[in-house]
């Protein structure tokens, strides 16, 4: 097979980074366009079971599943290509808009609309809750774990890395219990 | 201003280790830096996730080049930026490079078994207690009958439909907008 060069991965991702709007879930079409159907770097089953697995790594969905797509390409380098192709109209299009709304921000209906998008943010919050909650709650501990966390988040002020750190740990502890009795 | 820089990038380095199951998974960690360093306020940074969702690019990606952005200009937005992909970048290599043997490892799901319901319950924190600080201030305590209202007539549409960024923020900018104005 032809070596796909790392211009052509770097072109393909910024475009989709441009048409990324709303969230990771969005990129999964993006991405069985324009490296499944018109280029064929991936099968669709890779692109599933890397959408699969970027979900549970550690990081951005979106900027996870460009690195799995990327190292299929074109390995190491073209996982560093694809994620730095993604990343690429993020930044010039949050300065920006930084920048403009820094000038507009003095503006008493700037403000005002601000303010209910604060609000927007809270229900994005509580619907991405939603979202998640029947991947991740789904046992009894499972539901141990959330209702733990919650409590132990609301009053008093742990950081979230210990957070999660403390969970992992008693997913362990929890399996090997079960392990035992299951196996 | 190095002490600065450095601060950013480990706190983002840490955002990309810990923050499991996407973008907004990454919200409990900006507030909890909000919290420790004061780089930006509360207000700012919920606008700033509200512009990053309606940035093109990945809303976590965007939220880290807009904080890293406030507080250290450009150069501040590069070292978050590069600090949120790093273990990522790490990570995705490594998983590449043993991927059977990951995907069947019962080991590695029984820890997310433990991981997804912490990272659900992160992210209902971080709502819970910014619903509270929008819709109630303190000394005096007065409810904001104004934010209660919007919320919940944001929250009957949006909470049946499919995740709508745009739309939700559209809404909340006019709703805004109205209700102050009037």
């Amino acid at each position: 097979m032809k070596k796909i060069s790392l211009w052509e991965i770097y072109k393909i991702f910024f475009i989709i980074g441009i048409q990324l709007l709303g969230g990771g879930y969005v990129i999964l079409p993006l991405l069985r366009k324009y490296i499944v159907e018109e280029r064929n770097w991936l099968s669709e089953e890779e692109l599933v079971d890397y959408f699969a697995l970027s979900q549970c790594t550690p990081g951005i969905i979106a900027g996870n599943i460009s690195m799995f797509s990327g190292y299929k390409a074109r390995g190491i380098f073209g996982a560093l290509t694809a994620i730095l192709g993604i990343i690429t109209p993020s930044f010039f299009a949050i300065i920006l808009l930084a920048n403009i709304l820094n000038g507009a921000i003095e503006n008493k209906i700037v403000q005002d609309a601000f303010w209910g998008i604060r609000i927007s943010v809270i229900v994005l919050v509580i619907v991405t809750v939603k979202d998640m909650w029947a991947k991740s709650v789904y046992s009894r501990f499972t539901s141990i774990i959330f209702i733990v966390v919650l409590i132990a988040l609301l009053f008093f002020p742990i950081s979230p890395a210990i957070v999660i750190l403390l969970s992992a740990i008693a997913a362990v502890l929890h399996s090997k219990v079960i392990g035992g009795k299951n196996a | 201003m190095l002490k600065l820089y450095f601060l950013l990038y480990y706190e983002f380095f840490k955002i990309g280790i810990f923050a499991i199951g996407g973008g907004y998974a990454a919200l409990p960690f900006l507030y909890f830096i909000q919290s420790k360093y004061n780089w930006f306020s509360v207000d700012e940074l919920t606008n700033m996730i509200a512009v990053s969702n309606i940035t093109p690019g990945p809303i976590g990606i965007n939220m880290a080049t807009y904080t890293g952005y406030t507080t250290a200009g450009v150069i501040g937005s590069l070292i978050a930026t590069c600090a949120i992909e790093s273990a990522p970048f790490i990570f995705s290599i490594t998983i590449m490079k043993v991927y059977d043997k990951f995907k069947s490892c019962s080991a590695v799901n029984a820890v997310f078994n433990g991981l997804r319901p912490a990272s659900c319950a992160l992210l209902s924190a971080i709502g819970l207690q910014l619903l509270y600080k929008t819709c109630v201030t303190q000394n005096p305590f007065v409810i904001d009958y104004k934010a209660v209202i919007l919320f919940v007539i944001l929250m009957i549409p949006f909470s049946f439909m499919k995740k709508q960024p745009l739309m939700a923020i559209i809404a909340g900018a006019l709703g805004g907008i109205i209700l102050n104005q009037l």
